[in-house]
């Protein structure tokens, strides 16, 4: 008799909607470690931020450049969306219907914003591979990037000076996980973006 | 057995300790030891308690005692007991109660100037009936615990005697936010009065003071008053129990004393900042039950839960969503007058769409949504029960300021 926590949670009405996450393209392509929570089916999956976040839902805005379909029986959209430091790729199947119709509307270029789960692959070559999952996808206005940029560089440099002294499970798990990996690069990354914007 | 509620009490007695504990993880402990290993679920708690103490080295916090416990005999100050231990400790009897099992011969609360705890003298221990209002020494009680609530136990083991300290024993009152489950003392004002959910209760409803509300709960029983809705009252040792997260006062223990000062409650108001990650079904246009005091939102077809069909409903506007942080996504709900400002669709233009659009209503959720989602912005107003009802939000603009200043903390240390 396993109890599902997140049912649990529904009931006694303390449910958390796991947040989404504020990253740039530019860490999330470092992004090399994937774990779950808990064995149950249902269980939620985390991608391992390098910054010692635990992941399991991103908040992108950025630009739509390329959109295509794929696919003859099971259709499915990708998508590439740029952010000042680099590319996300996305895609919705028909397991997103809504998601799907979405994207399918959009006309690139545009500013979107994108809410959804991040998945990591390993290609057959051996190189890492994240995508996003869209939950939801919507034409937005180049304020909300700008906003979106402000945000994302406030929570990476949040995660970054928490992981300079922090004991957190994540934090720790980080560092053991990401040894080659100096965060300062990403404070880089953050003052890039956050310069790429005209004042 | 409700796991995250034990795994939320174990995590929280941790932090109050300085220690922070990831309740997901306490949550798989509990879980594996009733699950696979048929542990009773007050046994996993404990033993859970017990070995995440040892793994952060701090004295044992569940039941049973151990070792170091040996002041028992010094006098210690009811504030500063924790549960497991042995201990000796002096106070004043505030409130008895009626026993609710017969192994109990007599249950209330013994407060000191330090702060007061919850009691139960078993049956078998054959101590003396303490009355109410006198000084008592009670040396080698045992502080249990009980749903994450501490209590003093006396058994056979324990001496009672009554002390010659009398003298006048003036109860502090906390703020509301910063009560704790146990046994607390407020200076609040009566704000609500809920309808009685149940036959033995005399009345319920919301207690509020600067910093706070917190529910309240009086039980019939003989001597009981009612509180007057709009009045400020100071209570003493009432009990603080904890229902699903939320705290509730327990009156029936309580000395109440009416104040003739009045009281600004804060309304629990809040301002929540981020981005609309989600909009949920049920949000945009909607029909209401006519029927005078029901309201309640109407299915496609008119049908009211309670009133059945209704073909003279009236339209309503409402967004359901979650608002994200990008720490913690909070349930927000907004009503017309916000919807109508926040998407610039008023409830007629609204209503004009549902009633000529060959989409309808759903025509009016897609514009909504495409107008809100993915887009920051604030929101004022109360949370209750988990959820942000909002009273008044604006989009965000870009703040120069803001960029200058991350420019320079990113740029500063690199």
């Amino acid at each position: 008799m396993s109890i599902n926590p997140r049912d649990v949670g529904r009931r006694e009405g303390v449910f958390e909607r796991e947040p989404a996450r504020r990253i740039f393209a530019a860490e999330l392509r470092e992004c090399r470690y994937q774990f779950k929570e808990g064995d149950d089916e249902k269980s939620p999956t985390f991608v391992l931020l390098p910054t010692g976040e635990r992941c399991n839902r991103l908040f992108i805005v950025g630009t739509l450049t390329e959109k295509q379909r794929q696919g003859d029986q099971n259709i499915f959209y990708r998508g590439r969306v740029v952010d000042p430091t680099g590319t996300f790729f996305i895609m919705a199947g028909s397991y997103q219907p809504e998601a799907m119709q979405q994207l399918a509307k959009v006309d690139t270029p545009a500013f979107v914003a994108v809410i959804g789960k991040p998945n990591l692959y390993q290609t057959p070559d051996g190189a890492f591979l994240v995508s996003v999952r869209v939950e939801s996808i919507t034409v937005v206005d180049k304020e909300t990037r700008d906003l979106w940029v402000l945000d994302t560089a406030a929570r990476t440099l949040d995660r970054i000076e928490v992981m300079a002294t922090g004991q957190s499970v994540d934090c720790v798990k980080a560092k053991e996980q990401y040894p080659a990996i100096d965060t300062a690069v990403f404070r880089k990354m953050a003052y890039d973006a956050l310069a790429q914007i005209k004042i | 057995m409700d796991f995250s509620e034990a795994a939320e009490r174990i995590s929280r007695k941790f932090s109050q300790k300085g220690t922070e504990v990831d309740p997901k993880k306490i949550e798989g402990k509990l879980r594996r030891l009733v699950n696979e290993f048929g542990v009773q679920p007050s046994e996993a708690e404990r033993s859970v308690n017990n070995e995440l103490a040892k793994e952060f080295n701090l004295p044992a916090m569940g039941t049973g005692g151990g070792g170091k416990n040996g002041g028992a005999a010094e006098l210690k100050k009811i504030a500063d007991v924790a549960p497991g231990e042995w201990v000796t400790i002096e106070g004043k009897i505030v409130s008895t109660s009626t026993p609710a099992s017969p192994a109990i011969a007599q249950s209330g609360i013994i407060a000191d100037e330090s702060g007061a705890i919850r009691f139960v003298a078993w049956a078998k221990s054959n101590a003396p009936a303490m009355q109410e209002g006198l000084w008592y020494k009670i040396e080698s009680a045992v502080i249990d615990e009980f749903k994450g609530i501490a209590s003093l136990k006396i058994h056979s083991g324990t001496t009672v005697r009554e002390s010659i300290v009398d003298g006048p024993l003036i109860p502090g009152t906390v703020p509301v936010v910063n009560l704790h489950t146990g046994v607390g003392s407020v200076r609040a004002k009566v704000i609500q009065d809920w309808d009685a959910s149940h036959e033995r209760m005399l009345q319920s409803g919301l207690l509020g003071d600067e910093t706070g509300t917190v529910k309240f709960v009086i039980w019939k029983e003989a001597g009981k008053e009612k509180l007057t809705v709009g009045s400020v009252y100071n209570i003493f040792y009432a009990l603080v129990d904890e229902f699903n997260g939320r705290l509730s006062l327990n009156l029936n223990t309580a000395t109440i004393m009416l104040d003739d000062g009045d009281i600004l409650v804060s309304g629990g108001e809040v301002n929540v900042r981020g981005a609309v990650v989600h909009i949920a079904p049920g949000s945009g246009i909607i029909k209401r039950c006519p029927v005078e005091g029901c309201n309640r939102a109407l299915s496609r077809q008119n049908y009211c839960p309670v009133h059945e069909i209704q073909p003279k409903f009236h339209y309503d506007l409402r967004i359901k969503g979650w608002l994200d942080d990008g720490i913690k996504t909070h349930n927000i709900l907004l009503q017309r007058e916000v919807v109508e400002s926040l998407t610039g669709i008023t409830l007629e233009a609204a209503q004009e769409i549902a009633e000529n659009n060959p989409l309808g209503m759903d025509e009016v959720f897609l514009r909504m949504r495409d107008a809100v989602l993915g887009r920051y912005i604030t929101c004022h107003g109360r949370e209750i029960d988990n959820r942000l009802l909002v009273n008044a939000c604006e989009k965000l603009t870009f703040d120069s300021g803001a960029h200058a200043a991350l420019l320079n903390r990113s740029g500063s240390a690199s």
